[in-house]
């Protein structure tokens, strides 16, 4: 406890605090503010009059903007919510087999896996929008659903590989004992006691697919498939948009991760740990 | 733990596997290797046919002064980014190193700028750096060290990338700093029981214990940051658009191929920075990486 002097630590945390929140009060304060009054010069620290005028506009206001935010909203929630339960499905199973069972191209197929965990993600950019062009399916759901599975599914399954190998094999094997066929010993006993790493791989999965950009900027062409973070780009781009109604999109677009964030970071921290270190 | 002795072949395994074969292959390995095999062709989607073009593609890369502003840009980016993202980890590492009460929930916070799109945090930023309504220039006015609102984005090259790079530090810092943690927090209580019965300043024990051990949670976060500052695209695109004052190199590739519909420059681009990232990654780890053994 005494190891570091204290009052070096407090400075450490106080740091911590300012760095990680300021921003994000500041765009709260603004979100919370008309036009005008964030023009004001020096800033309003705190907004004078709070009103959540801009939030209501988005969510039941009538236009083209935010029409636009809540089709994208459904987009990105479709999107990432469909990229999550593929993503964990096929990396359970996956690492099933890798952890538990001898094939012939184990070893080569698990670490192409790794490795092309290396690569940065645009390495495929081009050929992913070519290959989605050739089957028809830029601008579909499915197409940017493809793209995000492709995408996690090395981390993914490093993360449930590393779970399920180091959860004791012995019940299994009694389970098998007992007649039980494997499948049933995946459904049965290994799911229950793999629960935290799934919920890890689910949650790490949701908040990456959540912050994409090109990817989507590239797939989808128009509102029938935009997630909210290339809508509410397009709209920065636009002078015309209020700054204080786009920093309340902002928070929408915030407020789902956040949430995850805050509530579920224990599985955050430790997936991203297992993910990266060994 | 199968028990049958006949030699059949099990194929369970491969139907668990065959799922995620097929992704692998099909839009991982085989688009990489189409990359690589593509940049050497000539590939204009308004201009076919496509033909064999040799290293035609790189040296119109080199010849193009976008191109060449932007690779000046980027080296900017991940000096900065991968400076600045270690030191913070490190300095925030050790202040949560021991256990104090509120730990869980300070870890709760640093990890938001983690979780957080960087499209939207580039947003975020630049209510901060705006030059009319911005937070910075609002503060520093109220403490006179300026007298009229600053252009902090777009004008000064290195101003704009420092700008720019600090949004995308913000969100790659908290991985960082579990990186180093969970490096401190392997490093045995008695080695610091040591140093202290034999005198050791905070700084000499931070020097000579904390920081070697810690140093294969350094090179990892050290090669993640070169991993994405490299290929930095979200905030500058945000912040500051096609301007030469920021742009990046991956930002070139999308201009590149996407509004020139010139595949063949985009995927010779796509390879080269795919081999600096893999390269510098490697240096880096090389550079930085000690084993450690307690």
């Amino acid at each position: 406890m005494k190891r570091n002097s204290p009052w070096l630590r407090r400075m450490g945390v106080l740091f911590l605090l300012v760095w990680s929140l300021v921003p994000l009060y500041w765009v709260l304060n603004i979100s919370l503010q008309t036009d005008a009054q964030i023009s004001a010069k020096p800033a309003n620290y705190l907004p004078p009059t709070p009103s959540l005028s801009n939030y209501l506009a988005l969510i039941s206001g009538t236009g083209e903007l935010p029409d636009a935010i809540r089709r994208s909203m459904v987009n990105i929630s479709v999107e990432c919510g469909v990229a999550t339960v593929v993503t964990v499905l096929l990396s359970t199973l996956a690492a099933y087999a890798f952890a538990r069972m001898t094939f012939r191209g184990r070893r080569i197929l698990f670490y192409s896996v790794l490795a092309t965990m290396a690569f940065p993600a645009y390495t495929t950019l081009i050929p992913l929008y070519r290959i989605m062009t050739f089957f028809g399916l830029v601008n579909t759901y499915t197409g940017i659903i493809l793209v995000y599975v492709s995408g996690f599914l090395p981390l993914a399954t490093w993360i449930m590989y590393n779970y399920m190998s180091s959860l004791p094999i012995s019940i299994e094997e009694a389970a098998q004992v007992d007649g039980a066929s494997r499948m049933k010993v995946l459904w049965h006993v290994v799911l229950p006691l793999a629960r935290p790493g799934i919920i890890s791989t689910a949650v790490i999965t949701f908040l990456f697919a959540w912050g994409q950009f090109l990817f989507p900027l590239v797939l989808s062409s128009d509102l029938s498939t935009q997630p909210l973070t290339v809508v509410i780009a397009a709209l920065q781009g636009r002078h015309t948009v209020p700054f204080s109604l786009l920093s309340a999109a902002g928070v929408f677009a915030m407020g789902v991760p956040a949430l995850i964030a805050v509530t579920l970071n224990r599985y955050i921290v430790s997936g991203l740990l297992t993910g990266s270190v060994k | 733990m199968s028990f049958s002795t006949r030699r059949r072949v099990d194929l369970l395994p491969y139907a668990l596997v065959t799922p995620l074969t097929l992704f692998i292959v099909g839009l991982a390995l085989v688009p990489a290797g189409y990359t690589i095999v593509a940049s050497f062709f000539r590939v204009q989607e308004l201009n076919p046919p496509t033909t064999f073009s040799g290293l035609d593609n790189f040296r119109r890369l080199f010849s193009d002064e976008a191109v060449r502003s932007s690779m000046a840009n980027t080296a900017l980016y991940v000096l900065v980014g991968v400076t600045l993202s270690t030191v913070l980890a490190i300095g925030m590492a050790v202040a949560l190193q021991h256990r104090f009460a509120g730990r869980s929930i300070l870890i709760a916070v640093l990890i938001l700028p983690w979780a957080l799109p960087g499209v939207v945090e580039g947003i975020v930023w630049s209510s901060i750096w705006d030059s009319n309504t911005g937070l910075l220039n609002s503060l520093l006015s109220s403490v006179h060290l300026i007298d009229h609102y600053q252009v902090f984005l777009g004008q000064n090259q290195l101003l704009t990338i420092l700008a720019i790079e600090l949004v995308q530090v913000w969100q790659i810092t908290p991985l960082s700093v579990l990186l180093v943690l969970a490096a401190l927090q392997n490093i045995p209580g008695d080695l610091y029981e040591a140093a202290k019965l034999d005198g050791c300043s905070s700084w000499s024990v931070f020097r000579w214990v904390t920081l070697p051990l810690a140093r294969p949670g350094i090179t990892i976060a050290m090669v993640q940051a070169v991993i994405v500052t490299l290929n930095v695209f979200d905030q500058p695109y945000v912040l500051n658009g096609a301007a030469s004052t920021g742009a990046s190199l991956t930002m070139q590739t999308y201009f590149i191929s996407f509004q020139n519909l010139d595949f063949g420059e985009g995927y010779a681009l796509s390879l080269l920075i795919t081999l600096v990232t893999l390269l510098v990654s490697f240096g880096v780890f090389k550079l930085v990486y000690r084993p450690v053994e307690f």
